[in-house]
């Protein structure tokens, strides 16, 4: 579904991302760990052309992303994204944020688009905050709108950019029990976080990166016992023991 | 002082007052448009766009209101080309304010958060429907009151018609001075019919950001 081939990536003189080869199945369900500043989130950002590339290549269901020729528009209706700091639209409610991409570049009817956004919010568990602001709304409720307002074009694949870490502890629970429903629906993800407990739940793979390079993959049993790579033990004995 | 001979040269005030007024609103709306568009220029992804805006606001926000008014009264026909002092008093009115105009509407552009940006094309909205549909909306509460003070400061500036004979209010006070030596008098009643422009501006601004204040 996704694929990395010897991906490169500078801001300026700053190499972000090095030589990295990643494949994210259909259905898969990958979380990208490792310290801030290791590529993570501009590796996730690269999959939607967030972020351009240097060098290599990336495609998505079998489109170049980063082809000049590539409908950049079309790719990303099949791409929904989650951010960390939700990025609600504030003028907009809820149920407008989640309806416009549809009616504007999906050229679906309004009805429908309704019927869709409700689907997901009641999915998400706020069916009742349809007609609110999001300014109305706690960050774990902004948060699943926005999950919603992703899924609200029924993408393909959702990627996830830190989705808790801009949280309350307490709301943390509701945003990371929508996701593991989407796991288990069969979406295919790419999560990048720091819930560790997440990881290990529900993820098919871990991949952790560290200085723009992907240090280690493996399945979440393996890497959470007995990780290969001692920058990627180092990395667990100091988010977990603790 | 002694106003009496206001009554006999009020045909003098209200002319020159209509064209203050005329003056203002081309000037309001024609600095208005061109503000707006190279607001969009300024911040557009292409770079020769952006050049392009950018030069022009650098340019007519850095240089003296009269110099731009002359390049216009006094340049132009130096070249051939016929403008009276109406036409390029209220035409360098308006290019001078535009440049000023088109630096708050970026400033607003661009005090929207880069997430909205990205979270409406991460879901397939074009460039241009993310500006129309997610980015300008919020843009422009944020807009008014400084656009709505350039307004003022237009009204204020259209006495440099006065300096190129473009038969405004000033220049029909100069006059008026120069019949009846009742300057302070004169001047006086001149501020008066600017009064009578600037202040419902004014508080209509006062109003409007208040309310704007409330509902952000």
């Amino acid at each position: 579904m996704i694929s990395f081939r010897q991906v490169n990536k500078h801001y300026g003189s700053f190499h972000v991302l090095k030589d990295i080869d990643l494949d994210i199945a259909e259905g898969e369900v990958v979380v990208i760990i490792g310290p801030s500043g290791s590529g993570k989130s501009t590796l996730l950002r690269c999959i939607n052309r967030l972020e351009d590339i240097s060098g290599g290549s990336l495609t998505v269901g079998g489109v170049s992303v980063h082809d000049k020729t590539t409908d950049i528009n079309a790719l990303r209706r099949g791409i929904g994204m989650v951010f960390q700091h939700f990025n609600l639209y504030p003028h907009l409610k809820v149920i407008d944020n989640i309806t416009l991409a549809p009616v504007q570049a999906g050229k679906v009817s309004k009805e429908e688009a309704r019927r869709t956004a409700m689907h997901y919010l009641e999915k998400v568990g706020i069916p009742d905050k349809a007609e609110s602001y999001p300014s109305e709304l706690s960050g774990g409720q902004q948060q699943r709108v926005a999950i919603a307002r992703g899924l609200a074009m029924k993408p393909n694949v959702m990627l996830f950019d830190e989705p808790t870490s801009a949280l309350d502890p307490e709301v943390i629970g509701e945003v990371l029990s929508v996701m593991k429903l989407l796991a288990k629906e069969g979406m295919t993800m790419a999560v990048v976080t720091h819930e560790m407990g997440f990881a290990r739940e529900v993820a098919d793979r871990v991949v952790f990166m560290d200085e723009g390079r992907i240090v280690e993959q493996a399945a979440p049993a393996d890497f959470f016992r007995q990780p290969e790579q001692p920058r990627a033990r180092d990395f667990l004995s100091r988010v977990i023991n603790h | 002082m002694d106003f009496s001979f206001v009554g006999s040269y009020s045909g003098d005030f209200l002319e020159g007052f209509k064209n203050t007024i005329y003056a203002s609103l081309l000037g309001l709306a024609g600095s208005f448009v061109l503000g707006l568009v190279l607001a969009v220029m300024r911040i557009a992804p292409w770079k020769a766009l952006r050049a392009i805006g950018t030069a022009y606001v650098e340019f007519f926000r850095n240089i003296p209101l009269l110099l731009v008014v002359y390049i216009f009264y006094l340049g132009l026909p130096s070249l051939g080309a016929d403008l009276d002092g109406f036409a390029s008093g209220t035409l360098g009115l308006m290019i001078y304010t535009s440049a000023f105009i088109a630096e708050a509407v970026r400033a607003g552009i661009q005090s929207v958060p880069a997430g909205q940006m990205e979270a409406a094309r991460s879901t397939g909205l074009s460039y241009v429907q993310a500006m129309r549909l997610v980015i300008l909306p919020q843009a422009v509460r944020i807009v008014i009151p400084p656009i709505t003070n350039q307004f003022l400061n237009l009204v204020k500036n259209s006495s440099i018609l006065g300096v190129v004979a473009g038969f405004d209010l000033m220049y029909f006070a100069d006059n008026v001075n120069s019949y009846t030596f009742q300057t302070m008098e004169t001047y006086m009643v001149a501020a008066a019919f600017y009064l009578i422009l600037t202040v419902p501006l004014a508080y209509a601004t006062n109003v409007l950001e208040r309310k704007l204040a409330r509902t952000g």
